[in-house]
């Protein structure tokens, strides 16, 4: 391959623009033929011999073209020659039809009107067949077909899995990917850099630059590492212009080299598998239940009707949605809504967030007088991850009354009059992570005895606001 | 004008003339093309059956704070954020990012390998000499993350476990009004809207007595001119530009009355200004007639809100010594740290504040120090006030400036003395709360803190993980605009997933 040179190689690349034109102007001939039969048109079979003359010059010129450009050797061997072996035809056919046609070539006064328009579809049949062939050396064999409603490629379907610790990580995971993002210039008749990634043997084989695999080092694996460049670094796969992995697609390949070593038989082991990478893979396989590091899984919830959602916001209560169409929410009560004055609202308001206790992902009731008794319709809300309550009088009891919220992850009680004997109710919160209890009774000393795995944040002690 | 009569009907004769402009062909024009939008918007949408007139300031306000754009795209992790622009560019080399192997390399001439053909500013491309100057500030290594600080932020470097430090920030531009217009609205020229006016634009309001994007100005910082372009709204509806809060009298310009004028006329001029500018909105169909309305509602509302919020006046005294002695001066960096946490906790969304002066040229160490002595207290402060109110938990902190500088030296090096030029291709910067890993440093830099060796993140970069903190794919939060569709991060941007808790 060294010794073309780069000039022959880049005249090569015109192959595919050029390759239209023979096909464009054979295929006019035909149709100018046809025409000047059925509508007994003597100027239309005119142009024929200058239709077929182009036809058969660009023909010439593709054929050169398409010989430089397969010096390049990225190309099967097989159907390479085939193809090359057609193209040479269609140019001579297409040469001698014209010839015919102009009569420099003598044919029986008697058969030349039948043999013009045998040797014409002929010529039409052969550019057809090259160009098929062609396509197939540049797509892959399989192009056309692929989504062909009939002709289906009867692919060795994976048998499906019921448990995710049954799939081998190669064939339902790694090979899947390889097949979507790379296999269509990586195949065996399409083998790019001499690379096949079309099965497990090709793989192992490697390319023209050796292996592509190397066992417990994704990053110095040439499979992984060519898709970990910048995009616009000459070796980045894939190309430009065809679909990058996904982060998720790399992580599943690399976590295959770099920690199963590159296993072509291994499966999936849920219990050793880190967490991200296990939520990718169950993801890619349509399991469900598997979260990623710092990932709450959402819950799914019905929608609530507006006139409820109206009638909140009237009431004073903010909403937000915090997905588009999640029918989550985020409720706040504004600072000071409930005083003096209107404080006996308070607990019918609160009764009104019940009829939405499923949505509200966030809740706060920052300074509006809430007390112990206020909290029970609180213990309700199930998917409640954050709630806020500083500048409230509320008390340990208040907190023993919503130990059961168990997807609260954190809790802000700053200015309340919680103190340590609330750590009991925390611990009882499965999913609680932080505590914020500035300006409480819980002291610095207190901390001690708070089981690992949560975090009070007590800030400055010397603070004492006056707004209290 | 037949629609209008029973709104307005007036006795000025010009305004009579503007009433009956409309001749038989408007009129059919008019009543049918309504006729079919009205039925159209019914079908769109049931909630706004009536037409697609929105006359009340009310309903204007509920159509600004309603979500037509399909946000949040997932669910965010910040409710708010505080934006510390540190203006000018400060050096990474004297506060975060240190290097001792310089130290031995003091004076040599920058190999040319590590500088590799790079394109200088004209401040110091005509050096003879490129001598590196290491940084003469003492660092040393804090809390449980063992991160670096210089002695110049002793505050900061008590609360490195809450702060994620990212060294390995690059951007396009190299000198100071593109850089800032760059990290502001993505684009090195003016006239694309700021991150601020974006996140308006995409969320709406969480106070509607309050702008939703804020901006505060140091007074105790001077240099390179900043322009309130920096926080407009470019091509983005006029309400989601972000308002400058001012020290002194009038916090903000032109919102009080007259001395000696009635609260009540202004609303009663209001109203009827309103009814006129409807009138102008049915004839011309100007959104940002709209948008006036919009804003003239907001500015009478914050007429109260603001100098309830500006009001520093039951703030404890150990508030401030915690924001330091400045915070008591309004204007200052410390004082504007002080009012951030305040606006921060009446749910503004975007405060931004600017603090200039970063930009050493010539005496790198003592400006550096400088610098540091008037925001290091009070930004330390911010961050432990916001922790301890349990806002930290979803309000975003970033502090960071435009570039960062070079390691060789700009003019005369001497034992105690250097100056330091412009540099884009690594910086530091540090982001604190909603969703970002507290105590974790990302990136790194080779030994002359002038090429990145790991994890780059761009300016671009940067925005979409801002964005992505907020719940919003950056490649979707779009605005169609002069027949393309822009957005904060151009075609550029990922979110760096590796900083995010």
């Amino acid at each position: 391959m060294n010794d073309v040179t780069d000039f022959v190689l880049f005249l090569g690349r015109f192959h595919p623009l050029l390759v239209h034109f023979p096909i464009g102007f054979l295929f006019f001939a035909l149709i100018l033929e046809l025409g000047s039969k059925w509508k007994k048109n003597k100027n239309l079979s005119a142009v024929i011999p200058l239709a077929l003359f182009c036809g058969a010059i660009s023909a010439f010129l593709a054929s050169v073209l398409g010989y430089m450009l397969s010096q390049s050797g990225d190309y099967q061997e097989e159907m390479l020659n085939t193809h090359l072996w057609l193209g040479i035809a269609t140019t001579c056919v297409s040469f001698i039809c014209w010839a015919i046609r102009t009569e420099k070539l003598k044919v029986a006064q008697s058969t030349s009107a039948k043999s013009n328009t045998t040797i014409l579809i002929l010529v039409v049949l052969l550019v057809s067949i090259t160009g098929h062939y062609g396509g197939n050396l540049t797509h892959g064999s399989n192009y056309l077909t692929k989504y062909a409603p009939f002709f289906k490629e009867k692919k060795v379907a994976l048998s499906p899995i019921e448990k995710l610790e049954d799939a081998v990580v190669f064939d339902y995971l790694v090979q899947p990917i390889l097949h979507n993002k790379c296999v269509s210039c990586h195949n065996s008749s399409k083998k790019k850099g001499n690379l096949s990634l079309e099965d497990s043997v090709a793989i192992k084989k490697g390319g023209e630059n050796g292996k592509i695999i190397e066992a417990g080092k994704a990053l110095t694996s040439e499979l992984i590492h060519r898709t970990t460049l910048a995009p616009n670094h000459e070796d980045f796969m894939p190309p430009e212009g065809k679909t990058p992995l996904t982060e998720e697609e790399k992580q599943i390949i690399t976590y295959w080299i770099d920690s199963l070593n590159a296993d072509f038989t291994i499966k999936i082991n849920p219990s050793k598998s880190p967490k991200n990478v296990l939520a990718s893979m169950a993801s890619m396989l349509h399991f469900e239940g598997f979260e990623k590091e710092g990932e709450t899984k959402l819950p799914k919830v019905e929608k609530i009707d507006e006139a409820i959602l109206s009638n909140l916001t009237t009431k004073g209560f903010k909403i937000r949605e915090l997905i588009f169409e999640s029918h989550l929410y985020e409720i706040v009560l504004p600072d000071n809504t409930i005083t003096e004055n209107n404080q006996g609202q308070l607990p019918t308001m609160l009764n009104e967030l019940v009829k939405i206790k499923e949505n509200i992902l966030w809740l706060s009731l920052n300074n509006n007088r809430v007390t112990d008794e206020n909290l029970t319709p609180i213990a309700q809300f199930q998917n409640l991850q954050k709630l806020v309550l500083n500048n409230n009088p509320i008390t340990d009891n208040g907190i023993s009354q919503i130990t059961n919220l168990n997807s609260l992850s954190s809790i802000s009680l700053h200015h309340t009059s919680i103190s340590k004997s609330s750590f009991d109710s925390f611990e009882k919160l499965k999913k609680l992570k932080k505590i914020y209890a500035w300006n409480t009774l819980v002291t610095a000393e207190d901390l001690k005895n708070l089981k690992p795995g949560l975090q009070i944040i007590l800030g400055s002690p010397s603070i004492v606001s006056k707004t209290k | 004008m037949c629609t209008n009569h029973s709104k307005l009907s007036s006795d000025n004769t010009d305004l009579q003339e503007v009433e009956r402009q409309w001749d038989r062909r408007e009129f059919f024009k008019k009543t049918s093309l309504g006729l079919g939008a009205m039925a159209l918007g019914s079908l769109l949408n049931t909630t706004n059956a009536q037409g697609n007139r929105k006359s009340t300031p009310e309903e204007l306000l509920t159509a600004f704070n309603t979500n037509k754009l399909g946000l949040p795209h997932h669910l965010p992790k910040a409710k708010r954020i505080v934006y510390l622009f540190q203006s000018g560019g400060p050096s990474q080399l004297d506060l975060f990012d240190y290097k001792p192997k310089l130290v031995d390399m003091y004076g040599q001439d920058l190999p040319d390998s590590v500088r590799a053909g790079q394109r200088l500013t004209g401040m110091s491309a005509g050096q003879t000499a490129f001598p590196i100057a290491a940084s003469t500030l003492n660092f040393k290594q804090y809390g449980e993350s063992r991160a670096w600080v210089s002695e110049a932020m002793p505050y900061l470097s008590e609360i490195v476990d809450d702060l994620c430090f990212v060294k390995s920030m690059h951007t396009d531009a190299i000198n100071h009004d593109p850089a800032i217009t760059f990290f502001q609205t993505g684009s090195q020229l003016p006239g694309r809207p700021s991150i601020g006016s974006w996140l308006s634009y995409g969320l709406g309001s969480d106070n509607e007595n309050l702008p939703t994007f804020i901006t505060l100005v140091s007074k105790n910082g001077s240099g390179q001119p900043l322009y309130s372009r920096l926080w407009g709204n470019g091509f983005l509806p006029t309400e989601h530009q972000g308002v400058q809060f001012r020290a002194g009298k009038d916090p903000v310009l032109y919102l009080s009355d007259p001395e000696n004028y009635d609260g009540n006329d202004r609303r009663n001029m209001l109203n009827y200004l309103g009814k006129l500018n409807d009138v102008a909105y049915d004839t011309y169909g100007d959104p940002e007639i709209n948008a006036r309305m919009t804003q003239y509602e907001m500015a009478f509302r914050m007429q109260t809100s603001v100098p309830e919020v500006t009001d520093t006046s039951n703030e404890p005294d150990a508030i401030f010594e915690m924001y330091g002695e400045d915070s008591r001066n309004p204007g200052t960096y410390a004082a504007n740290c002080l009012m951030a946490r305040k606006l921060l906790e009446k749910d503004v969304k975007f405060v931004q504040l600017f603090h200039q002066g970063w930009d050493q040229h010539g005496n790198c160490p003592g400006g550096i120090k400088h610098q540091s002595k008037n925001t290091d207290q009070a930004t330390a402060a911010l961050i432990k006030d916001l922790k301890q109110r349990g806002m930290l938990e979803d309000t975003l902190v970033v502090w960071g400036g435009e570039f960062g500088r070079t390691v060789y030296s700009q003019g005369q090096l001497t034992a105690t003395n250097y100056g330091r030029d412009h540099h884009p291709k690594a910086f530091t910067m540090f982001m604190a709360g909603a969703g970002i890993k507290p105590g974790f440093t990302y990136g790194e830099t080779d030994d002359f803190s002038y090429n990145i060796t790991k994890d780059p993140v761009h300016t671009h970069d940067f925005q979409a993980t801002l964005l992505h903190l907020f719940g919003i794919d950056h490649e979707r939060l779009v605005f169609k605009h002069q027949g393309r569709r822009f957005r904060l991060t151009d075609v550029h941007g990922h979110a760096v997933k590796d900083i995010l808790s």
